[in-house]
């Protein structure tokens, strides 16, 4: 065996071990035969790819085909809700504290949060122009815009909006990284117009500083993102089609995080305190931002125990596993 | 299978349509069908085999080794052949309804249009 069979061989490990018994010597004969004899190490894309097929075969393996379509029906939920919190807070950003106030202040913004609203802003612009690796590299960007005010401002001393609308918005970006590069126009559309109606929204009644207006619009953007999910999963599944379900699982975290403040009130006093300590409202995010995607695999593992069937025949060579 | 099909899809089955073949054939078919544009690598290959199989267009049609490595050869099924041909039809269907447009418009070049109609 050469050092390459070896190595990809060492790979194929990202598919089940039943499969690999059956197939792997197929896969890693293919791959054999499109390499360079003198390559000694699998391609960067060639591994990507065996991680992929390894990742698809294991959820095929619990029955859970339809979770992918589901994860990209969710980005693009999550990025929709993303543009329409960014075109909120860029409103916001527009009236900072009048000076006398004493509040520190970024130029004539309220916070260095601006930066990261005009990136997601850019971003729903692209996804409508521009879908695809364009679109997904500006999430990128965006998230990463995201994170560098959540940890630079602090070392500046600049100001920045709370933990509690910027951590949401981390999660919201991260599951919008899986947003399909082939949708329709009417749903390219929704980012932009979700943007819009965020800061027209904002116009149409009074919204005071970051903490307060947080308190109020993420739990509703929160009950509103599950109540879309939770329809959109009910309408589909009357058509068989389960991807909602897996959209809605995926969303949890996201849709906690922008819940945190009710979730942590309702820790500090029954029935919701109104207003949780720092502390709680850490722990709460703490526990949703791990909980959340435990859900997941929980989900396959159980979709796995009641659909699976052990002795099912390989569906191309017909080896019974 | 949903339909239309999705372009790999399309070429997987096009490239089985002239005879059964093992996998690192039909990626070299796929990629001459495509004039170079679509490189499947196995990963995503096999992967888009199983999803035929078990949709029923596509089968096992027989194992060879070669120089020690193990080759399957897949083959269309009666469904994936019609399939196939069904989805091809509806292409051209396409394909002429835009040729004419566009040949009707490059004869008859476009008049700018009047505004408020007829005095």
């Amino acid at each position: 065996m050469s050092t390459l069979e070896r190595r990809y061989r060492h790979l194929l490990r990202a598919y089940p071990m039943d499969y690999r018994h059956d197939r792997g010597d197929e896969i890693v004969g293919t791959y054999l035969d499109l390499a360079d004899p003198r390559r000694r190490w699998p391609s960067v894309a060639d591994a990507a790819d065996l991680v992929r097929g390894g990742l698809r075969q294991r959820l095929r393996a619990a029955g859970a085909n339809d979770l992918a379509p589901g994860v990209r029906l969710a980005a693009l939920l999550a990025l929709t809700t993303a543009a329409f919190l960014a075109g909120f807070w860029a409103l916001v950003e527009q009236y900072p504290p009048p000076a006398e106030a004493g509040v520190p202040v970024f130029g004539p913004f309220t916070s260095t949060g601006i930066v990261a609203w005009l990136a997601w802003l850019v971003v729903a612009v692209l996804v409508l122009v521009a879908p695809g690796r364009a679109t997904r590299v500006a999430v990128a960007g965006a998230v990463l815009a995201t994170v560098a005010v959540l940890l630079v401002s602090p070392v500046a001393g600049l100001p920045r909006p709370p933990l509690l609308v910027l951590v949401p918005q981390v999660a919201l970006g991260v599951l919008a990284l899986a947003v399909d590069s082939h949708l329709p126009l009417p749903a390219r559309a929704l980012p932009i117009v979700a943007a819009v109606g965020g800061y027209v929204f904002g116009h149409a009644y009074y919204w005071d500083a970051y903490r307060w207006s947080a308190e109020q619009v993420l739990p509703a953007t929160g009950m509103v993102l599950l109540g879309v999910g939770v329809l959109l999963a009910v309408g589909l599944a009357m058509r068989r089609d389960w991807r909602g379900g897996w959209a809605v699982v995926v969303l949890l975290t996201p849709i906690g995080l922008l819940s945190v403040h009710i979730l942590a009130g309702a820790v500090d006093g029954l029935g919701g305190a109104p207003r949780p300590t720092y502390p709680t409202l850490v722990g709460a995010a703490l526990t949703v931002g791990l909980l959340g995607p435990a859900v997941l695999p929980a989900a396959v593992a159980l979709r796995r125990r009641l659909g699976g069937s052990p002795s099912a025949p390989c569906p191309t060579c017909g080896t019974r596993r | 299978m949903d339909t239309p099909l999705r372009e790999p899809t399309f070429l997987i089955l096009t490239a089985l349509a002239r005879e059964p073949m093992h996998g690192y054939a039909i990626i070299g078919e796929v990629a001459a069908l495509s004039d170079g544009r679509l490189s499947l690598r196995p990963g995503t290959l096999y992967g888009a085999l199983d999803r035929l199989t078990d949709a029923g267009l596509v089968e096992l049609d027989r194992e060879e080794t070669v120089d020690g490595r193990l080759r399957r050869y897949y083959r269309l099924s009666p469904t994936g052949d019609a399939t196939l041909a069904a989805e091809t039809e509806r292409l051209r269907r396409n394909v002429e309804a835009a040729t004419a447009r566009l040949r009707a418009r490059s004869v008859q070049p476009l008049a700018p249009r009047t505004a408020g109609g007829l005095a």
